[in-house]
């Protein structure tokens, strides 16, 4: 369901990484539990899980009267995924430049040999 | 994995006066970094190199550094379409070339990500291949921290 941009988005507030980081330290905890570790209220938290559970960051469970919620990680997977992507097109962007370079080397010894060429508007 | 900035390089057959070309002619710039789309340099510190990425949006990068054959290098508000780059708005690309025996090593360094805000509003706004370069820092740093917090976790999703 989730894609980087809905992950990237839920990720824009500061407040529900930190929330997800305290998540992801205590394991599993209740909406009350987290609200204790930050200065935040417990409302304030459902509030943040619920974007996060969107997402598929969180998921919550059950257990008994109790409603935990853990970190879902898959989503993140996705992520790291995209920033190796932008890696790449740093990558894909030096290849054409070298395309380029290496391919006006062998242009210009064409040109140079060739000398009925209409003159090119520069040289260096 | 540093959050901050992200690093490649290639070696070029080739001398670094053609790679120097290959890097900030227009007609080049277009290929590597345009689509195919037309762009305008002032290639002097503080000009601006204008680019047309199509769907991804017009940007209004602005140049750093201009030291032919070896450095080149420009701020990129990749987040801010048609918005001129400045130093709250982008992330710093500079190109360094070097020639060695094996031929000119072309070095690609941006960086910035870490301080680069992208208000929430922009975010939902922004295209994606657009908004998304400003949150490799912010992201690297998180998936970072959850994932060696998951490995030592005793829960397993089902």
């Amino acid at each position: 369901m989730s894609n980087v941009t809905e992950v990237l988005t839920a990720l824009a507030d500061p407040t529900r990484r930190h929330l997800l980081e305290r998540l992801s330290i205590r394991g599993e905890a209740t909406a009350t539990a987290l609200a204790g570790d930050l200065p935040i209220s417990r409302q304030a938290v459902v509030q943040h899980l619920a974007v996060l559970d969107r997402v598929g960051l969180v998921r919550g469970r059950r257990r008994g009267r109790e409603h935990r919620f853990i970190v879902r990680t898959e989503p993140l997977a996705e992520t790291v995924k995209w920033m190796e992507k932008l890696s790449q097109q740093w990558d894909y962007r030096l290849s054409v430049i070298k395309q380029i370079a290496e391919a006006s080397e062998v242009h210009e010894h064409a040109t140079n040999s060739s000398s009925g060429q209409e003159s090119r508007e520069s040289h260096e | 994995m540093n959050t901050d900035r992200i690093e490649r390089e290639v070696v070029i057959d080739a001398p670094i006066e053609r790679v120097w070309s290959a890097l900030t002619q227009p007609a080049s710039v277009s290929s590597w970094f345009s689509n195919g789309n037309k762009v305008t340099i002032d290639l002097r510190e503080g000009g601006v190199m204008a680019l047309d990425q199509g769907d991804h949006g017009a940007f209004q990068t602005v140049i750093v550094s201009v030291s032919p054959p070896n450095l080149f290098s420009f701020r990129w508000a990749s987040a801010y379409p048609d918005v001129l780059a400045t130093e709250d708005n982008s992330t710093l690309v500079e190109f360094t070339l070097k020639a060695t025996p094996e031929g000119t090593v072309l070095r690609v360094v941006e960086s910035g990500f870490d301080a680069l805000e992208i208000p929430a509003d922009r975010v939902q706004h922004a295209g994606f291949e657009n908004h998304s370069k400003g949150w490799t820092g912010v992201v690297a740093e998180f998936v970072k921290y959850v994932m060696a917090n998951q490995e030592t976790a005793l829960f397993d999703s089902p």
